[in-house]
């Protein structure tokens, strides 16, 4: 049991190893001028402006939540596909029904218009009431 | 004895036929052009009134543990399962009716109204843990939504937020004690549990665990101290939900507890209709302090209230608290006075709440000033919120007073003197803070004069809610078989 | 070998500094965090006595809580957005329209 275990420390040994050689060796080879410019933040080689810390918009957010909603239900699946061959067909009929659930779910989001990165200003109806 | 999955199957027809519409609404609202039609609320309508003929005329078979021992098909989830799908009907009947909602979309309102009833379904034939988890959260879930449903309302928006922190917070720490229940007894099946804790002798955890179970089970009917919650939701909400919040989770929150309580801490006493405590820890006595705190609190705040949703928010709590003494009682006539209670409750609460929409929609406040007068202004509005209040009061010849009668009369034949006296002196407030809106309905002055036109329909609704307030309160021998034969079918 | 304890003493952790952060944090995201914690604190607790019993139901449980807590946090987030847009704050102690 243990000795099984043993090829996961040998693996992770290895891995560690050799990110430390990796950087080790550029550090000692390496040239060593830090100037301003060089320290400051990569922004696609342009002159970086303003903090880190900036408001997204709120589309990632929305498209976030989807994605955790149905990727949660998926790992429902895990344990199904498992045991798959010993349960027989009764159990493919059962996870069918259930992704087909799903499936009227992602329906419902597309009517819905959630799913279209730009909605316009007619489309959002939080907008429709406001002044 | 368990049943397989697909012999299961026609035990679960009232289920079927709710998922079955929440579908169809789905479908409905994706393939329609005008979200705000009420088609989707006849659909519904006619979903829920096929769950109940389904769950009243299911073949019977007490007992039955179907699913794989996951769900228990008796007598006492049939009982549950009709009266829910009831309040849900009612409640379907005054959202068409409420002006909160016109103007919405219409769709997902009864897809939330009808998945509640779903877990309510679920809840209320739990026998296993991780049924009684997911029945639990998917009466919760959409429950948040349907707080939430006045979307750009202050109210609403905030009442939903604290409803999901207080009511994911309560699942999470319910859920801890099931986890000490899983690794204490190794089975999941709440009947298991029962009996590997009958026979063990670890008390320190056991005690943990029923306390942790307590609280998922409290926030859910709102007994003090786990109630901070349910004011708000029940003012922020649109008022056919706070209806409804009020009667269905509460019922079905009593079923579980009854259920998980009576199988897991204690066991039946054949031939007595006596439980008896299987476990070290004393949880009545925990029971009975938190009955007796709920009324208390919930009555004494009541009487500061303006806003009459509030107030009968605080009503309801205290009643969470009068049927909570039907529970601590270990006898099978202490839970028949609850079931019975829950039937009488039902129909005076909605009652009340429907008068609340009817004024509301148009004098579109809902402060006790805008109650003044209603005596003259839709007379008899006023005389139907009158009966209900009084009902709730527990006055003969209303209802009330017998669903009272049966709780009391237990509780002293039981030997539990002071709570019956707590309850006692309870009742007497109530009176005070129920009196007060019929004093402004006939005795004062309204601001505005004008007739409010109670619509045919609403009136004949109200007639149907008022009719088995008054026969219930001279002839209730019926109702009470039924909620005798269905506790005798409890079986898990 | 790690002894059945162990995990049950990271569980019971896990779950007091998610009750903690529920108690004493203000910012909605965060208390919603804190409830994640304790959901996982259960689920800790869960998958170790499954493994110690040799019982597959813990895991399953666990699967469920996961499922159940992601359904939650997303009405949760989602009804935090709809707040943000009425009241530019996140902050609880400010969720004072109903009151008593």
């Amino acid at each position: 049991m243990l000795v099984e275990y043993a090829t996961v420390l040998v693996f992770i040994v290895l891995g560690a190893v050799t990110v430390a050689l990796m950087l080790g060796l550029q550090r000692w080879f390496a040239p060593s001028a830090p100037s301003a410019v060089k320290l400051s933040t990569y922004e696609c080689g342009e002159v970086p402006y303003g903090s880190s810390w900036v408001q997204f918009n709120i589309r990632f957010y929305v498209v976030a939540l989807i994605f955790i909603i149905f990727d949660v239900e998926v790992a429902l699946l895990y344990p199904w596909a498992v045991v798959f061959q010993r349960l027989g067909f009764l159990a493919f009929i059962e996870a069918f029904i259930f992704i087909v659930i799903l499936l009227a779910g992602l329906a419902y989001l597309w009517k819905e218009g959630d799913l279209e990165w730009v909605r316009t200003l007619q489309d959002t109806p939080a907008k429709k009431g406001a002044k | 004895m368990f049943l397989g999955n697909l012999a299961s199957l026609r035990y679960f027809l009232p289920e079927f036929a709710v998922t079955a519409t929440i579908l169809l609404l789905v479908v409905l609202h994706v393939v329609t052009k005008s979200p705000r039609s009420t088609a989707s609320g006849f659909l519904s309508l006619l979903g829920v009134g096929a769950a109940i003929f389904l769950a009243g005329v299911a073949p019977a078979g007490a007992g039955r543990s179907i699913f794989e021992g996951m769900v228990a098909h008796d007598g006492f989830a049939v009982f549950f399962k009709v009266l829910t799908a009831l309040a849900t009907l009612v409640v379907i009947f005054m959202s068409m009716d409420s002006r909160d909602l016109a103007g919405r979309s219409q769709a997902e309102y009864y897809i939330f109204l009808l998945s509640t009833l779903l877990g309510m379904f679920l809840l209320s034939s739990a026998t296993d843990i991780v049924m009684l988890y997911l029945a639990l959260e998917l009466v919760s879930i959409p429950s948040y939504l349907l707080a939430g449903y006045l979307k750009g309302q202050e109210r609403s928006t905030e009442a939903a937020m604290k409803y999901v922190v207080y009511g994911a917070t309560a699942s999470g720490v319910m859920i801890y004690g099931f986890s000490i229940l899983f690794g204490l007894t190794g089975s999941t099946q709440v009947a298991e549990i029962g009996r590997s804790l009958a026979a063990g002798k670890a008390t320190l955890p056991m005690l943990l665990a029923s306390v942790m179970v307590a609280v998922g089970f409290g926030y859910k009917i709102a007994a003090v101290p786990f109630h901070m919650w349910s004011p708000d939701v029940y003012e922020g909400a649109p008022t056919p939900a706070t209806a409804f919040f009020s009667v269905g989770p509460k019922a079905a929150g009593f079923a579980v507890l009854v259920r998980f309580y009576y199988t897991v801490f204690a066991a039946a006493d054949p031939g007595t209709g006596l439980w008896r405590l299987t476990s070290a820890v004393d949880w009545p006595f925990l029971f009975a302090a938190l009955s007796a705190l709920t009324m208390t609190v919930g009555n004494l705040v009541a009487v500061k209230q303006s806003n009459v949703k509030r107030l009968l928010a605080y009503s309801s709590i205290a009643h969470a608290g009068y049927m909570l003494m039907g529970f601590v009682l270990l006898s099978s006539a202490g839970i028949e006075a609850i079931l019975f209670y829950l039937v009488v409750y039902l129909f005076m609460n909605l009652g009340a709440f429907y008068v609340v929409v009817l004024v509301s929609n148009a004098t579109r406040g809902e402060e006790i000033s805008d109650f003044t007068g209603l005596g003259s202004r839709a007379p008899f509005a006023a005389v139907a919120l009158s009966i209900f209040l009084f009902a709730l009061t527990g006055i003969p010849p209303f209802s009330g007073f017998i669903g009272k009668v049966y709780l009391f009369a237990e509780v002293i034949h039981r030997g539990v003197y002071w709570l019956a006296v707590v309850a006692a002196l309870n009742s007497v407030v109530s009176l005070y803070y129920y009196t007060r809106i019929v004093r402004a309905m006939f005795f004062e002055e309204p601001k505005d004069a004008s007739a409010i036109p109670v619509p045919a329909v609403s009136g004949a609704l109200l007639v149907l809610l008022v009719a088995p307030t008054l026969i219930l309160g001279v002839y209730w021998e019926p109702v009470a078989r039924i909620a005798a034969d269905s506790v005798r079918m409890l079986a898990f | 070998m790690i002894a059945p304890s162990a995990y049950l003493l990271l569980s019971a952790i896990l779950f007091g500094i998610g009750v903690v952060g529920v108690v004493a944090r203000k910012n909605i995201l965060i208390i919603l965090m804190s409830v994640e914690l304790m959901l996982n604190g259960v689920n800790v607790a869960f998958v170790a006595a499954g493994s110690y019993l040799g019982d597959a139901a813990g895991g399953v449980f666990a699967f469920m809580v996961m499922t159940v807590a992601a359904a939650e946090a997303a009405v949760g987030l989602a009804l935090l957005i709809a707040l943000y847009r009425l009241k530019e704050t996140v902050d609880i102690t400010e969720l004072k329209v109903l009151k008593w």
